[in-house]
């Protein structure tokens, strides 16, 4: 190894020591920024002494639970994994988890690699990074001040796979938008999707996912699983959805968890979300496209955490609370989906921010059909944040009573002084990690209680 | 009473939740005990313009835009004679372009309904963010947020209103958005209309009274939660800033 990049490193795991012991940050950026400016070239020198194989994983929702599921399966096949397990997901991110994971010589020791990419952040990561393997999740409609278009992201990863010829391809074919991204490459392809309906029908999808991407006519669906998922075909030009290579059948729900089978196998997952079906599946399929390990993949999946540490429930008071990160108009859809299908009396407080990492624009909470809270059981609704005045409008608007409160602690004390049995708190990116810093304190406060 | 919402093609022009704008109009109808239509008004449909009350018409993508152009062309007589007698139309950011002239990306140039005597040139820079203005149709600012490339020159048109955060029609923090008779065009989503209730009362009464008559008036609403959003975002961006006359006054004349 080059002397500049063994200083490159260990300057980057010295920034990772100071800002840790300064409090500053989580340092799950910083690291990869300090030696990608002693190495520009550092991740590219990194990348390369992964002993096996290199997986991508992009995409708009389920990227971080998709690549921590690959990890965790990896790593109980006996493999050494890299993995941004921070969900740090831009350049510096991404040279921070090799950074971290680099010994003191400079060395790594790693199988494989696991590498969370931000959609606009593939055409710099991935001439670098190098994959064997690019997993795109789906394309739905996100953070739009900062992606603008579904078409330019799709335009985005295109471009980022053109750099990587070889890489593998892995798109849902399900999503029409992932189809048309795929379309366009000239990269090795797999698809992943699934046939058979998962989940209560929603309101479909809007927009990308409504005219045929070759000839323009509007596309005819014979069901939606949730956003835009589907099984479709143009009536007029007979595209149509493939058949998918890798797929999941009898999928069933039962006890609040997802099992279904997947390649002979069956799987009894701890999924609550018809989403983690899919991340489950496109999991395999990557395994599959790069040959990595499979045995064992059933044990790996019914012990592994979908709420990623993020996702948690706690017990707050006399009160179940349960806490959903949510980014975007179809994630918070499908939220609304798991808070309807529990049967319990609820409240719920939804944390609406606008900084930067969530997008300034908040016109998206449009884009989402809350009527089906009215028959949710919902017995109150809170509304804080940044934003919590336009989350009070928007419910306002659905018919829906809410009340704008002052702050998610004062919310959260109120609702389980006053005897809240069973809360949701639903927020957005900014406020994730703060709130569950403060869930872990409040539980933590509640069994000191409880053994005085 | 009732009112008959056309929402233009809402199938390509949908970004950023502008559907919201109709949902807002409609609800303010329904709360007001009056009757409200909402007629999507698909890429391809037959639409009667007599029929209409007030059009609304939001942000499209690039390519949505581009779907539009022919499907354009056979409305515009119709569109233009509603326009012309005072038929109320909300059209936003994409929609607002295309009332003008023309678009200009480059090399390429999109016609556009030529209804207002405005146009837009495409510019490298995007300008994204919230936007506040005060227009002298209403007593309270407007909020909203914009997210175009494209810079329109309204000429002798009247704006919306002044640009008192934020970038607005040609980017130089003038003036925003466009009226003319009973049309609204702007850049601004959010959407436009929930946060801004004044603007949606101003489309439901020039869209009542063209059809039932001048003496008509809206029912009071409360529009409590309405305007404290509305004021969250102005006193964040504009209020607290030093120097900045009160925005409360009317817009000086000179």
């Amino acid at each position: 190894m080059r002397l500049r990049s063994r200083v490159a490193i260990w300057c980057g795991k010295l920034a990772c020591t100071l800002s840790r012991r300064l409090g500053k940050g989580s340092g799950s950026s910083l690291p990869g920024r300090v030696a990608r400016k002693i190495d520009p070239e550092i991740l590219s020198v990194m990348s390369g002494m992964v002993r096996e194989k290199i997986i991508a994983v992009t995409g708009t929702n389920g990227k971080t639970t998709t690549t921590s599921l690959m990890a965790h399966v990896l790593t109980q096949a006996g493999k050494k994994v890299v993995w941004n397990r921070m969900g740090a997901n831009l350049m510096d991110g991404a040279v921070t988890s090799f950074v971290q994971a680099a010994g003191k010589s400079g060395r790594l020791d790693a199988d494989y690699a696991c590498i969370e990419v931000d959609e606009m952040a593939s055409v710099r990561v991935f001439p670098q990074l190098r994959p064997d393997c690019v997993l795109v999740t789906n394309i739905f409609r996100d953070q739009l001040d900062r992606t603008c278009e579904v078409d330019i992201t799709c335009g985005q990863i295109q471009k980022a796979m053109q750099a990587v010829p070889e890489a593998k391809l892995i798109t849902n074919c399900d999503d029409i938008c992932s189809y048309t991204l795929a379309a366009g490459c000239r990269n090795p392809k797999l698809t992943f999707g699934i046939g058979e309906r998962i989940a209560d029908d929603m309101p479909a999808g809007t927009g990308e996912s409504v005219f045929c991407p070759s000839c323009g006519c509007r596309l005819e669906y014979d069901f939606v699983h949730y956003g835009q998922l589907g099984v479709y075909h143009c009536p007029d030009c007979g595209l149509e959805r493939p058949e998918p290579d890798m797929t999941v059948t009898d999928v069933a729900f039962e006890d609040g968890a997802y099992s279904f089978t997947l390649d002979g196998r069956r799987i009894e997952s701890g999924a609550q979300a018809p989403y983690n079906v899919y991340n489950t599946l496109s999991v395999y399929t990557a395994l599959c496209a790069v040959d990595g390990p499979r045995e064992g993949f059933e044990q790996a999946i019914a012990a592994f955490d979908y709420g990623n540490n993020r996702e948690c429930a706690y017990r707050i008071g006399g009160a179940h609370v349960q806490l959903y990160l949510t980014k975007n108009p179809v994630g918070f859809q499908q939220k609304i989906f798991l808070i309807r299908r529990d049967p319990k009396p609820k409240d719920i407080i939804i944390q609406i921010n606008d900084t930067v990492l969530d997008g300034e624009d908040v016109s998206w909470l449009w884009d989402v059909d809350f009527s089906y809270l009215h028959e949710a059981g919902v017995a109150s609704i809170v509304t804080v944040g940044t934003r919590g005045a336009d989350m009070e409008v928007r419910l306002k608007y659905e018919d829906i009573a809410s009340r704008l409160g002052r702050g998610i602690r004062e919310a959260v004390e109120e609702l389980t002084k006053r005897g809240s049995r069973n809360l949701y708190i639903i927020t957005n990116y900014s406020g994730l990690y703060p709130t569950i810093r403060m869930l872990d304190d409040m539980q933590a406060a509640g069994k000191e209680g409880i053994s005085q | 009473m009732k009112v008959t919402i056309g929402h233009l093609y809402p199938d390509l022009f949908n970004l950023y939740g502008d559907s919201g704008n109709v949902q807002c109009l409609k609800q303010r109808l329904v709360w007001r005990d009056m009757e409200a239509e909402v007629c999507p008004l698909c890429a391809g449909d037959e639409i009667d313009f007599g029929k209409l009350d007030i059009l609304v018409w939001g942000g499209g993508s690039d390519k949505g835009q581009a779907l539009a152009v022919d499907y354009l062309r056979q409305i515009r007589q119709d569109f233009k004679d509603y326009v012309e007698d005072g038929g109320a139309v909300l059209a936003i950011c994409g929609a607002f372009q295309l009332l003008g002239k023309y678009y200009q990306a480059g090399e390429d140039r999109i016609e556009g309904l030529g209804i207002l005597d405005i146009h837009t040139e495409r510019c490298d820079e995007r300008l994204v963010g919230n936007l506040v203005l005060e227009s002298p149709l209403f007593g309270t600012p407007v909020v909203g947020f914009e997210n175009h490339a494209g810079r329109t020159i309204i000429g002798d048109c009247t704006p919306l209103g002044k640009v008192l955060y934020g970038r607005g029609n040609t980017g130089d923090g003038g003036y925003e958005g466009v009226v003319y008779k009973n049309v609204i065009g702007s850049y601004l989503h959010g959407p436009l209309l929930p946060k801004n209730p004044e603007v949606s009362d101003w489309l439901l009464e020039r869209a009542l009274r063209r059809r039932y008559g001048e003496d008509v008036e809206l029912k009071e609403l409360s529009d409590e939660a309405e305007l404290r959003a509305n004021r969250n975002m102005v006193e964040r961006l504009v209020a607290g800033r030093k120097g900045q006359r009160p925005f409360f006054t009317p817009a000086d004349s000179n």
